[in-house]
């Protein structure tokens, strides 16, 4: 069983879903991709490293897949802190949306209140049993700002030779106070 | 582009039925395996973050849900969140993982084995599914890239401790010496 390593944690649900969901979730998940504030909704939860949902109509088998009576919703996540805080900022931050996606699957209490939707979400849940993260070390948003700082060091690399000392030092404050925050 | 696509980074997920009867030793192997950097899939060049899960039977949702649905088959679910395009990367994941795969894939069915170059690719690519949305935090960024810039970042924040004081000529001989070109 292993659904941390480092600081990423692993959440793996498979969810059937109604009818409904055959007409909805294409619609959804096209507004997903197609409208930028769902992306960008999930980039203010910045300890979400990766997420996928995958429709699942027929389960693989080499052949033309297996069919069940209903198909079924998957989601993976990789995401850094507790699987609490994970479920909770759902929740908070992003309730249309989890509405939306998980709506017209069969049991979905809602995303609020919260402990419900937990419920839901544990029950529904596969645990991994192999999880391989390459930086156990980096959080997403050290990592996002990892680039600032290194776009930015970069940067005053190359104009360092030709700046002379003082103007040097200017330069170098200058990007001190520019990505404070990312360091 | 593909719905699998973010930036530059891949989501590839792969559904295999797993061998009757084959469910405990598989489950054991995957457990078994050693994590972090000693993983078979540190040696896959480009993976950030992958796993291997094993789906023994879809849930049954109780009360509202008609019909219990069941898997003629026990799936083993693979998923990997990798640096650029497909076909190179099950390549890669063949050479790489070489005998680590078999002792995985091989509890499924119909696995040709890494030593089949063409089947091995085409066995999988035939077990993918497409991402309905695909959310990357940093998707233009290459495993490679992430690793040297927390290293920068890294690296400057011990820089900037310690060069706190200097004067001028002496802030930008230690700078240039810090990060040689």
């Amino acid at each position: 069983m292993a659904n941390v390593e480092g600081r990423a944690t692993a959440i793996t649900v498979l969810t059937p879903y109604k009818r409904t969901g055959r007409l909805l979730l294409p619609i959804v998940f096209w507004i997903g991709r197609n409208v930028t504030a769902t992306l960008k909704k999930l980039q203010m939860l910045s300890f979400i490293h990766y997420a996928r949902w995958v429709i699942v109509k027929r389960f693989p088998d080499g052949g033309g897949g297996e069919k069940l009576r209903y198909p079924y919703l998957m989601f993976e996540s990789n995401f850094n802190g507790s699987w609490d805080q994970y479920i909770d900022a759902f929740s908070e931050v992003v309730p249309a949306r989890m509405k939306g996606i998980w709506g017209t699957s069969y049991g979905f209490p809602g995303p609020i209140p919260v402990e419900p939707f937990k419920d839901y979400i544990r029950a529904n849940e596969y645990v991994a049993n192999h999880y391989y993260n390459a930086y156990p070390g980096s959080t997403t948003t050290e990592i996002i700002s990892a680039a600032r700082v290194a776009a930015a060091l970069d940067d005053l690399r190359a104009r360092a030779g030709s700046l002379d000392p003082d103007a040097f030092k200017a330069a170098y404050e200058d990007m001190l106070t520019a990505i404070q925050r990312d360091l | 582009m593909s719905r699998n696509v973010s930036g530059q980074s891949y989501a590839l997920t792969v559904i295999t039925p797993i061998l009757d009867g084959h469910v405990p030793a598989l489950t054991e192997h995957l457990e078994a395996l050693p994590e972090g950097p000693a993983s078979p899939l540190a040696r896959v060049p480009g993976t950030h973050l992958a796993r291997w899960v094993v789906i023994d039977q879809v849930k049954y949702q109780g009360r509202g849900q008609r019909h219990r649905d069941r898997l003629s088959a026990s799936r083993l679910l693979f998923t990997s969140n990798f640096d650029g395009e497909l076909d190179p990367y099950l390549e890669t994941l063949r050479t790489a993982l070489g005998e680590d795969a078999d002792a995985v894939w091989g509890h499924c069915r119909g696995y040709p084995g890494h030593q089949d170059r063409a089947g091995f690719a085409d066995w999988l690519r035939s077990h993918a599914l497409e991402a309905a949305l695909f959310f990357a935090a940093y998707g233009d960024r290459t495993l490679e890239q992430v690793r040297a810039d927390v290293d920068k970042r890294t690296r400057l924040i011990a820089f900037a401790l310690g060069a706190q004081g200097l004067g001028a000529a002496d802030l930008k001989a230690r700078f240039m010496e810090a990060f040689p070109a």
